[in-house]
């Protein structure tokens, strides 16, 4: 029982309400979850259930109202979680380089330590000759494949990815999909994505997590069989693909319908 | 009969039948901008030639009379007065003072103001302990202090370099504040989530990026310093520009405070082109 068998995140009954302009809004409620050593598990829902909430949770940056998160990691002496953001994170005043480099500085590495594993993931990403530039002189995709790559040289027990890909344009999210699981495949890290968009989550995940829209509960778990490594572009006429799809969307569509009703 | 039939009536003409044609000329047909590039040359003569143009017209005025030549002298005589002061080293020598106590009244109260300032903005109790004494102190002109800084300090350098010290120290302490309080929730998230120390917030996040805020901080300040050296040197001062402009007066040598004027324009042309060397030597980021 090790590989995608140990629960390394346990949410037992987690709850999380915030205070806006003196009313109480539940953002996620008795949530229940484990997340297993080394799988991928990508988490959908219409917008405003939480999902970003949960993972925020996870990475230490919002803590729950109530309930309990019990993480055990493999391998103590790891960086615990390294977190892919939504949107620009990128520091604007470090260079490409100084960005991927972050963690691992932050860990006290000595530079002539890092220098490899951060040239090791800025090639991967296929950014070797912009290593000396700066966040503005890169285009949107590049800045997420920086992004990426500074996660991956922290070398964290747990991978967060907030809709990473979300902001960018669909040739470039289908590039980056298939670079993360080039990237990701035979590192047997756990990742947990949020995401919206069922294909990524297909793609991507062992795992698939529907969430109800607010309070956010989970609403569907189901089980990705398709066989890795995995090839983002013959997946997609995958026959068990489109069943899958079509069963994902049939949990997430009642609840789309409902998080607009409730507007 | 309704809009749509109306406009399906319209009769639709032949290639041949239409008389005008617009054409989008490429970039290198266009006629006008060669007129453009000729007009950025017009632009450079006109702003390099608005100053001697001035200069002419107050020449030509005072030389009329229509300008009295007592107050306003002319630009012909203030240059011939400006000969014996370089010769003789005395503009120099007053520049220098002034150009010290600029240079370490700024620094005594821009290096403070910046660790005080990021302090404010990254913590909330410093921010909660210290706000209310920045804006107490803060609009108290700092000349209506002066006497009671000579008081304390005597007449010495100390006093004419800490009244400029307030006069930056605050000024550097808001803009930095305001720098660390308008970076992004997600740079502190980021650093927290890769485990920045306390040190590390200060020296990879806060400093950087309120930067641009720090320099504009700056640049009002150096403004207020020569403001303030001016008035700092008309009480109790033995050197210094601002003493020159002052011993102008009592001895109403108009051609001399003129010479020092001009002086003081370098000075603040000068230190101002310095800053914004420094500002871009510190934030190569922003400029490319």
């Amino acid at each position: 029982m090790f590989y995608k068998e140990r629960t390394i995140i346990k949410l037992e009954g987690v709850t999380k309400v915030f205070n806006v302009k003196s009313q109480k809004v539940t953002a996620i409620e008795k949530l229940n979850l484990s997340i297993y050593d080394g799988e991928f598990l990508c988490i959908v829902g219409p917008s405003g259930c939480g999902k970003t909430t949960l993972l925020r949770i996870l990475a230490g940056l919002e803590q729950q109202t109530s309930g309990r998160v019990i993480i055990s990691p493999r391998e103590p002496e790891k960086p615990l979680n390294s977190m892919v953001f939504q949107g620009d994170s990128l520091f604007p005043w470090m260079t490409v380089k100084q960005n991927v480099a972050y963690g691992l500085k932050m860990r006290g590495v000595a530079p002539k330590d890092y220098e490899k594993v951060v040239a090791h993931y800025i090639n991967m990403m296929g950014l070797s000759k912009f290593e000396n530039a700066y966040p503005h002189q890169l285009s949107g995709g590049m800045r997420q494949r920086v992004s990426v790559a500074r996660a991956f040289a922290n070398d964290p027990e747990i991978l967060l990815l907030d809709e990473p890909f979300g902001a960018l344009d669909e040739q470039n999210r289908i590039l980056l999909q298939q670079e993360l699981l080039k990237i990701w495949e035979g590192t047997f890290k756990t990742a947990v994505f949020i995401t919206h968009s069922i294909d990524e989550a297909l793609i991507l995940g062992d795992r698939v997590l529907v969430m109800t829209a607010h309070p956010g509960r989970l609403k569907a778990e189901i089980k990705i069989d398709l066989p890795r490594p995995r090839d983002t572009l013959s997946m997609r006429a995958n026959k068990r693909f489109v069943e899958l799809y079509e069963q994902i969307w049939s949990y997430l569509k009642e609840e789309v319908i409902k998080a607009k009703s409730a507007v | 009969m309704n809009m749509t039939e109306e406009k399906l009536k319209i009769k639709i003409p032949r290639e041949k039948e239409i008389k005008n044609v617009i054409v989008l000329e490429s970039e290198e047909n266009n006629q006008k901008r060669s007129v453009f590039g000729l007009d950025g040359i017009v632009f450079k003569i006109c702003s390099l030639f608005s100053p001697l143009l001035i200069l002419v017209l107050w020449e030509l005025l005072s030389k009329l009379g229509i300008l009295d030549i007592r107050l306003f002298s002319t630009p012909s005589l203030i240059l011939k007065s400006m000969l014996p002061v370089v010769i003789s080293g005395e503009l120099f020598y007053n520049t220098f003072i002034s150009i010290r106590r600029i240079v370490l009244g700024f620094l005594a109260g821009a290096i403070p103001g910046v660790i005080v300032g990021l302090s404010m903005g990254l913590f909330p109790l410093i921010r909660l302990v210290f706000q209310p004494i920045v804006s107490a102190v803060f609009p108290i002109p700092k000349l209506a202090i002066m006497p009671l800084i000579l008081l304390v300090f005597g007449l010495g350098e100390v006093s004419k370099i800490f009244v400029i010290a307030m006069g930056v120290f605050f000024l550097v302490v808001i803009n930095t504040m305001a720098g660390v309080l308008n970076i992004e929730q997600i740079y502190l998230d980021v650093a927290k989530n890769y485990g920045a120390s306390r040190k590390d917030f200060y020296l990879t996040v806060a400093l950087p990026g309120a930067l641009p805020m720090i320099f504009a901080g700056f640049k009002v300040a150096m403004g207020t310093a020569l403001l303030l050296i001016v008035a700092a040197e008309l009480s109790a001062a033995r050197a210094g520009i601002g003493y020159m402009i002052w011993r102008a007066y009592d001895m109403f040598d108009i051609e001399r405070m003129f010479v020092a004027l001009i002086m003081m324009s370098v000075l603040g042309y000068v230190f101002s082109f310095v800053i914004d060397w420094i500002e871009r030597l510190a934030i190569p980021w922003k400029h490319n």
